[in-house]
């Protein structure tokens, strides 16, 4: 053992400069793929907690509404009566919530005081702007569409909205970013194993001397693989910890220092333990992109 | 110890087999000199003693073992019985003498209480006691051999192939050398040297084996370098 550490200790002088950028090239490909694995948990969260929540909103005509399904003004109580009764009717719908325009009118209020230009725009409006909503509550988040298309068309109907729609922009980036940050650390894996390839092969011609007499006096394989492979899973280990470091940056600065506080109401964000979980999978990524190609490649290298 | 039986090797892409339905037999504690030109076969004969190559026809046996069959995991457990002296030394320049000796037992797992008994003692056999610190870039030539000598018998391996050992040296030193193998056969371990060195076989009047074209074309007891008429 003490040989081994030996060799390892000269070893790791020697590749220096290798070992050091095989450390930068694997940091940033793991930090990457832990990037990508924690967006792969905020859109799983999003999804869930949208998913919980999701609800379409009808909104009936009021007297401005200027849908085609709207020429006689303010949605008649038949016509209301109409799409209550197409709603319990339809097969996707669990439940729905009515809103009255002064309950509408009041939220509008909550939303609009927090800033002065929404202050102006409520000088202007009264209850009566305001429709009557249902609130719906689908069965199955996924399949919208059936009721949008339903109800949409009915007269008294002045819009159907869904959160899903409005959020589409905000998951499909979440979904790009994820695909970019994924794809960009595959490539960086790709070179971080080309470069313990490298380091292998001029370690292997640095020490061709001491390889060749280990197994002419009978030295294990194993024994002389072993420093090749602790070399490689410090370089491994120690990239995974400056990853989690990167990563522990960006869960404290960017999603507790900005995102929960400006954009806490859209979602509910990842947080310490879907960074640990993420952590110790790059840990495990690291161990097996060192360990994998070390073994494979010192075999080929050293003969052995 | 070693049989050959009917081996021939002929390596990729060559025509010519580098030994060619080879048949013979070292008993242990035998001293054998393996002659011939270069290209006859020497190498060969010695790197399938290693295992190095592997006979692409017939059977070897090494110390009782047959060497095709061996699994590439027992290789090394071959090795430590077969201690290898090479015309070129090749010493760890950057380690001590006792550290080069030594380091034949560390890669193998011996103790540290084992080797610090048996590099010692092996120094002393090949007459370097009190060099032990030096480095291989202070000492002579021969020297430098019996370094080499010591790190391939420091294992008391049950055969000892030498590869030219005397290639680089002087004639003086090159007897120094051979009584050191001598020394080392009387330990009942066998010796196969390859040598081009013909007044050393000559002095020694061992058994000499002659390789011509990958075939034995003599085989005698108490042979002398040349052809005997």
């Amino acid at each position: 053992m003490r040989s081994t550490l030996s060799e390892l200790g000269q070893s790791l002088s020697r590749n220096k400069s290798m070992t050091i950028s095989l450390i930068v090239t694997m940091t940033v490909s793991l930090l990457l793929a832990a990037l990508g694995l924690l967006i792969l948990a905020q859109s799983q969260r999003t999804e869930k907690y949208f998913g919980d929540k999701l609800q379409l909103q009808v909104n009936l005509c009021t007297k401005n509404s200027l849908a085609p399904t709207c020429i006689g003004g303010v949605a008649t109580d038949d016509q209301q009566t109409a799409v209550q009764e197409a709603l319990r009717g339809n097969a996707q719908v669990k439940s729905f919530d009515v809103r009255t325009p002064q309950q509408n009118y009041d939220q509008a209020r909550v939303l609009f005081g927090q800033s002065e230009t929404g202050r102006k725009q409520l000088e202007t409006l009264s209850p009566d702007s305001f429709p009557v909503s249902y609130f719906v509550t689908l069965k199955d988040p996924q399949k919208y569409d059936a009721v949008v298309s339903q109800v949409s068309g009915m007269d008294g109907v002045g819009n159907v909205s869904s959160l899903k729609e409005l959020l589409g922009p905000l998951f499909s980036a979440l979904d790009k970013l994820r695909n970019g940050a994924l794809a960009i650390s595959a490539l960086l894996i790709f070179a971080a194993v080309l470069q313990v390839s490298n380091t292998i092969r001029m370690t292997a011609y640095a020490r061709r001397r001491e390889i060749g007499i280990m197994r002419l006096v009978g030295a294990s394989s194993w024994h002389i693989q072993l420093p090749f492979i602790l070399e490689s899973m410090i370089a491994a280990l120690i990239s995974a910890a400056l990853a989690a470091g990167g990563l522990a940056a960006f869960v404290h600065f960017v999603v507790y220092g900005y995102l929960r506080d400006t954009l806490g109401k859209i979602t509910t964000w990842v947080g310490w333990g879907d960074a640990v979980q993420v952590v110790g999978m790059t840990t495990a990524l690291a161990l097996v992109l060192a360990l994998v190609p070390t073994l494979f490649l010192t075999r080929k290298y050293l003969d052995v | 110890m070693i049989r050959f039986d009917k081996v021939t090797k002929t390596y990729p892409g060559q025509k010519r087999a580098a030994l060619d339905g080879v048949d013979l037999e070292i008993e242990k504690g035998e001293f054998v000199f393996l002659v011939g030109a270069s290209g006859s076969g020497k190498s060969t004969f010695l790197r399938l003693i290693l295992r190095e190559a592997r006979p692409t026809s017939g059977r070897v046996y090494v110390a009782g073992k047959e060497i095709n069959k061996l699994s590439s995991w027992k290789v090394p457990k071959l090795r430590r019985q077969v201690g290898t002296v090479f015309q070129d030394f090749r010493l760890l320049p950057n380690k001590t003498v006792t550290e080069n000796v030594a380091f034949a037992l560390q890669v193998i797992g011996k103790s540290r209480a084992e080797i610090n008994t048996l590099v010692p003692e092996t120094l002393e056999m090949v007459g370097l006691e009190g060099k032990g610190h030096r480095m291989p870039d202070e000492l002579s030539g021969g020297e430098q051999q019996r370094v080499a000598v010591a790190r391939a018998f420091v294992n008391r391996p049950m055969i000892l192939i030498a590869d030219e050992p005397t290639g680089n040296l002087d004639p003086t030193t090159s007897v120094g050398i051979m009584k050191l193998l001598d020394r080392i056969n009387r330990t009942d371990t066998t010796v196969v040297m390859a040598t081009h060195d013909s007044s050393i076989v000559d002095q020694m009047r061992k058994r000499v084996i002659e390789l011509e074209s990958g075939l034995i074309v003599r085989d005698e007891a108490r042979g002398i370098y040349g052809y005997q008429n």
